[in-house]
């Protein structure tokens, strides 16, 4: 009897501990803190832009989905809402300027709304595609 | 000369209308929402790209699927991957027409109802789109609000079998606009 006991105990603090494992390291584990990652590729802004641009994103060298580190001198800083934009333009299209579109970490909106728009920056973030006009990369913070 | 010095203006004045005619954004509001037994799905996009020609009431929208934010990690992953696989089909378009508002009134301040149908592309699927919303024209622009439903089976995102029943398989898609004129 002393035995099963055991054997219940255990299995039961097994399927508890598993259970827990699962609730917090799969069905809610972390978004990925882009801030503190690893880029995946360091490239200049005009690399990012033309390997989109000119539809070189493929299975082979996909910077979509990917964290990158890109630098470039920027062409203007956007702001709307809660929202700061760093933007670097390249071309021309139907919706006016086309080029990478960097949205900012909240914590480096103030920051970056007095970048010098004359001055090379790095800036790191995560790359959610281009969607045929510009290149989009989300949660980013300045390097410097 | 002269006659090519006002062919030039002439020029530079019809493309300086046409412009003014267009109104983008490139931070526009999505979000969808699905109530199932299983689970609640929300998500949010903050980077859509939105084009309305004021003159013939055409729009398009642009939407980067991986633009798409979930309260969960895991929800984000399997939207991408599962559902209607970012990787292979990256972008979704909606081109439409608003049918029911005319230029003039595009031109005038304030609120007016809208019916806008269009044809949406997701997934590799194309299907038509009609919908009803509002347009509040002011001086910072033009903020243009609506709402609609989609079956997931039409654009062929297929749910799992283990969760069938459980996942609502109707979303309700939200769009929330400010466009400003193209100033070009």
């Amino acid at each position: 009897m002393k035995k099963w006991f055991k054997i219940l105990i255990i299995a039961s603090i097994t399927g508890v501990t598993g259970l827990a494992y699962i609730w917090f390291f799969v069905y809610n584990k972390p978004h990925q803190d882009i801030e503190k990652s690893t880029p995946d590729f360091v490239i200049s802004s005009s690399e990012c832009y033309n390997h989109y641009a000119d539809g070189n994103n493929s299975e082979i060298k996909n910077y979509t989905g990917k964290v990158l580190q890109i630098e470039g001198i920027p062409s203007s800083i956007e702001s709307n809402d809660s929202l700061v934009v760093v933007v670097f333009v390249f071309n021309e299209g139907m919706f006016g300027d086309e080029g990478i579109r960097c949205t900012m970490l909240p914590s480096y909106a103030e920051k970056s709304e007095n970048i010098n728009v004359l001055k090379p920056i790095t800036i790191k973030g995560y790359c959610s595609g281009y969607n045929e006009t510009d290149v989009v990369l989300e949660q980013c913070s300045l390097i410097n | 000369m002269r006659n090519i010095t006002i062919i030039l203006i002439a020029l530079l004045s019809i493309a300086i209308q046409s412009n003014a005619q267009k109104f983008i954004t490139k931070s526009g509001n999505i979000t969808f929402y699905s109530d199932g037994p299983l689970e609640k799905i929300e998500a949010r996009n903050t980077q859509v790209n939105s084009a309305l020609d004021i003159k013939t009431g055409d729009f398009v929208f642009k939407v980067l699927m991986k633009s798409f934010v979930f309260e969960k990690a895991l929800m984000q992953e399997h939207f991408n991957e599962n559902y209607v696989e970012s990787d292979k089909f990256p972008v979704a378009i909606l081109k439409g027409k608003v049918t029911n508002i005319s230029y003039d009134e595009f031109s005038t301040k304030g609120k007016y109802d809208a019916f806008v149908e269009g044809e949406l592309t997701m997934h590799g699927e194309t299907h038509k789109i009609t919908a009803n919303g509002t347009f509040d024209i002011s001086k910072k622009g033009i903020v243009g609000i609506s709402k609609f439903k989609i079956e997931l089976a039409d654009y062929n995102i297929s749910i799992p079998g283990a969760v069938t029943g459980k996942i609502a398989e109707e979303i309700e898609i939200s769009v929330d606009v400010m466009l400003k004129p193209l100033n070009k």
